[in-house]
């Protein structure tokens, strides 16, 4: 308190302070005595009104206290992105976020990065059509095609691909397992961007050459049963023009696992258009634990079998229960056609881990046996390069000659989302064919399908613009992923086909000798045991919106 | 004029984009670890407003349905935790929002306990620990905008508006869709809150206290938490006529005190008191 009882009235005079003491001294002799009691007085006054005042606050007596009595209300001391904070009720056209199931194989988010900035509902919803393409309720599932786009467009890394470099060092680690990997067509064209060289440098031997310093077993290359897959998918193809199977037209790619599990989400009665042909994923996984293990006299349970890929749906689709096709071959179920996919990211964060200076490794070449290539395989990374493969294989098998005015399948390449070509095939007429990039752009193809109007003999789907080299594995060089990196990674594959001796997938010798030495015919007995599957129906776990037919496209 | 909330429970998808919004708009602190802010054990926490459960559930038949529930603070028309809180922390405002002022706050926790809905959270983990709950961004409704949940749902879950139309609306809605279950819940649930949900499962089965009783919560206890501030005001009623009544009856011992001690001395002059011996007097008495 201001006022000291005992003491006398100097400094308060001379302060000029409280009123009724200044007029009580004022009064001058009515002394010590009568200054005190009044003092006391309005000390007694003042602590009386402060009770009543506290106990009118706190009762309730008057509601403009709420700004008097307590002036900080709880919350409020965030920020949101500027396009949460118009006033009124208004929708905000670019918001929220992608739902990510916690058991998503493919992907997954770190909330705490999340700025709730809306891109990757854009991507899901505008470029893949999945997300706001079923109706809601949801049934019992959150669906995902697992095609990863959206880690590509978030622009914190909120959403990234499921890590599991960890698994792959524990399989090295052990003893027991002898680990065999497999590298995609699209990684060695994008890989070397994580480690400052320009966007589509082809770094093939580097990559075989780190893969081994980190201590693989074997290292195959994927464009090999990209070759493979062209030979069987190339037979199947040929198969129902001729009408020896009874399967229907036009035939559906089914190499990219987005794109399969979003027919099987939104279009499940096309199902059987769908080539029965495993991808070429899945196909060498399953070679590495027949043929490989056989040849070599490991013990299939022992190989742990890993891929790399661009791709974060290739986890998903690595661990469909369905492909185990090796396993059922080598008469245990549990045996995987592939343990373990990692994409180009992860491959990446690995060397780095490791300290290996990338781009001076000494260059190595693939392992023997399941790793030569033609010009064809290589090109499957690109946005109409499987058509091209297959069209390049299936006019030979159709013609009987090789196809050499079809070399470059001009009318085929390139960045837009749908391309379509009539070819002259002696002895057939005219096959009709379709490319499709960017599932959005399905619509109107499947669309044509399903009612009949779309006479197309085959029709390649990729699920991520630009094709796998777009992949949603791949290495963030632009955020969201530009044309620009696209067409630089696109480039260097068609080069690469170019610079080949053999640009046609039944000429690669190890192809030849698979047959010869192990499966028999394409389409044959053992490469349906081994290389061909199924598809599941899972319209049953979301409601598909009826699509207006010619709605999506100009 | 009080603002509410419609959220249709059949339109979440569960990305849990309503628990970041609540998060960035409030700086919250991400608890994951100890209470999820989604998923199946998601639970409101001190620094979870909001939070976004999963419920797999079998409907009618065998068929299996995921759902999602996002929970807060339900915003009570008649408050329990206003009329539990003796120090004015806890207010309904004009606009609907029952919004917490942590200064006023003394810790004593009687609203956590009044909330039928389990609502509010303590700080166990904070040195100096106050009560924490959704406050319906009360910075964001005086501005006119919707709450953060509400501007950043991909789905249009929640819809703001005056709860009178989003009633309306909800029974439109529950009355022509025959997949609805044919209740509001937030209507007349603790008499009514300015959050209402409309589901088609039945909502006993996700997570909601289908107990609560209808009649307005506070009107059990309000009488008696009421009573806490007049009962203080009483108190220093009486205290204050103690005081005065104590000092007069000393004025009037020591008034008598005096008079047998001048009629003893002055022989009975009882009319000529003057002040200048009272003075004398009463400092010899001291
Ligand atoms: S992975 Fe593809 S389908 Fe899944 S949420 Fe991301 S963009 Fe959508
Ligand atoms: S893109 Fe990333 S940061 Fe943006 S809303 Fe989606 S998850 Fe969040
Ligand atoms: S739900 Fe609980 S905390 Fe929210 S207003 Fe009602 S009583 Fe208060
Ligand atoms: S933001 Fe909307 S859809 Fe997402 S969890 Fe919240 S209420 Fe559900």
């Amino acid at each position: 308190m201001v006022f000291e009882l005992g003491e006398e009235n100097s400094d308060l005079s001379g302060a000029g302070g409280c009123e009724p003491c200044q007029v009580d001294e004022s009064e001058g002799d009515s002394g010590a005595e009568s200054v005190e009691v009044s003092r006391r007085g309005f000390l007694k006054l003042a602590g009386f009104g402060a009770a009543v005042g506290a106990t009118v606050g706190v009762s309730g007596g008057c509601d403009a206290d709420l700004g008097l009595v307590a002036k900080n209300p709880s919350g409020g001391g965030g920020w949101l992105p500027d396009q949460y904070n118009a006033s009124g009720n208004f929708p905000v056209q670019v918001r929220g976020r992608v739902p990510i199931d916690p058991t998503n194989p493919s992907i997954k988010r770190d909330d705490q990065k999340c700025i709730l900035c809306g891109q990757c509902v854009e991507v899901c919803s505008k470029v893949e059509t999945v997300m706001h393409n079923y109706e809601l309720p949801l049934i019992d599932d959150i669906p995902c095609v697992c095609c990863g786009q959206c880690t590509l467009w978030c622009p914190t890394g909120a959403i990234s691909e499921v890590d599991d470099t960890h698994l792959l060092m524990r399989a090295i680690e052990d003893p027991n397992l002898h680990v065999v990997i497999q590298t995609a067509p699209s990684t060695r064209v994008a890989l070397g961007e994580e480690f400052g060289l320009p966007v589509g440098t082809n770094v093939e031997g580097c990559q075989v050459a780190a893969l081994n310093r980190i201590g693989v077993d074997k290292i195959f290359d994927t464009n090999f049963s990209a070759d493979l897959t062209i030979m069987e998918e190339g037979t199947e193809l040929v198969k129902r023009i001729t009408g020896e199977i009874k399967t229907p037209l036009p035939q559906l790619t089914s190499c990219c696992p987005g794109w399969v599990k979003f027919c099987e989400y939104f279009y499940p009665d096309l199902i059987p258009h769908l080539s029965s042909a495993k991808s070429p994923m899945t196909m060498l996984g399953a070679m590495i634990k027949t043929y490989y293990a056989e040849k070599s006299n490991i013990d299939p349970k022992k190989i742990f079998s890993v891929a790399i890929m661009p791709c974060t749906a290739k986890k998903f689709e690595a661990i469909r229960p369905e492909m185990n096709h090796s396993g059922i071959k080598n008469g245990d179920p549990t045996i995987r056609d592939i343990d373990l996919v990692l994409t180009t990211r992860e491959l990446a964060k690995l060397i780095k881990r490791v300290g290996l200076d990338f781009v001076n490794l000494p260059p190595m070449k693939y392992d023997s046996l399941l790793s030569e290539y033609s010009g064809a395989g290589a090109i499957f990374g690109v946005t109409g390069g499987v058509m091209e493969a297959a069209v390049r294989t299936a006019y030979h098998l159709l013609a009987g000659e090789p196809p050499k005015s079809l070399l470059n399948l001009e009318p085929v390449r390139g960045l837009a989302g749908v391309k379509e070509a009539k070819l002259n095939i002696p002895n057939v007429g005219d096959v009709k064919i379709a490319v499709v990039s960017g599932l959005h752009n399905s619509h109107k193809i499947l669309e044509r399908i399903r009612n009949g109007s779309g006479d197309w003999h085959f029709v390649e789907f990729m699920a991520c613009p630009g094709g796998c080299i777009s992949g949603g594995g791949q290495p963030r060089s632009a955020v969201p992923p530009s044309d620009a990196v696209r067409s630089a990674r696109i480039n260097s594959l068609y080069s690469a086909d170019e610079k080949s001796t053999i640009r046609l997938s039944h000429e690669n010798h190890e192809i030849k000798t698979i047959y010869k030495d192990y499966l028999g015919k394409p389409n044959g007995e053992l490469p349906h045991e081994l290389l061909h599957t199924h598809y599941t129906d899972r319209s049953k776990h979301l409601t598909a919106k009826i699509k207006k037919t010619g709605s999506e496209e100009k | 004029m009080s603002k509410g909330v419609l959220v249709n429970l059949t339109k979440c998808i569960g990305c849990g984009g309503c628990t970041v919004a609540c998060k960035m708009y409030n700086d919250n602190k991400w608890v994951d670890d100890r209470s999820p802010s989604s998923g199946e054990n998601a639970q409101l926490a001190d620094e979870n407003w909001t939070v976004v459960k999963q419920f797999k559930l079998f409907k009618n038949d065998d068929t299996q349905v995921w759902r999602f529930v996002k929970h807060q603070c339900l915003h009570c028309q008649s408050p329990s935790c206003v009329s539990a809180c003796f120090a004015r922390a806890f207010q309904k405002t004009d606009e609907g929002a029952v919004v917490y002022f942590p200064d006023n706050c003394v810790g004593c926790r009687y609203c956590m306990i009044a909330c039928p809905f389990k609502v509010p959270k303590f700080e166990w983990q904070t040195p100096i620990p106050v009560v924490t709950k959704c406050v319906m961004c009360y910075g964001r409704l005086k501005d006119g905008k919707s709450p953060a949940c509400v501007s950043v749902c991909p789905e249009g879950v929640m819809k703001f508006g005056e709860r009178e139309s989003l009633l309306r609306e909800a029974k439109e809605t529950i009355a022509n869709d025959s997949r609805y279950v044919k209740h509001i819940y937030g209507e007349e649930e603790a008499g009514g809150t300015s959050w209402i949900y409309i589901s088609d499962v039945p909502f006993e089965k996700i997570g909601f206290n289908t107990n609560v009783v209808k009649k307005p919560l506070p009107s059990y206890t309000s009488f008696y938490m009421k009573c806490t501030p007049i009962f203080g005001a009483i108190w220093v009623i009486i205290l204050t006529a103690f005081y005065f009544i104590t000092k007069r009856r000393n004025t009037i011992k020591k008034q008598s005190a005096e008079l047998s001690y001048k009629k003893t001395t002055e022989n009975n002059s009882d009319q000529n008191q003057n002040l200048p011996e009272n003075k004398i007097v009463d400092k010899k008495i001291e």
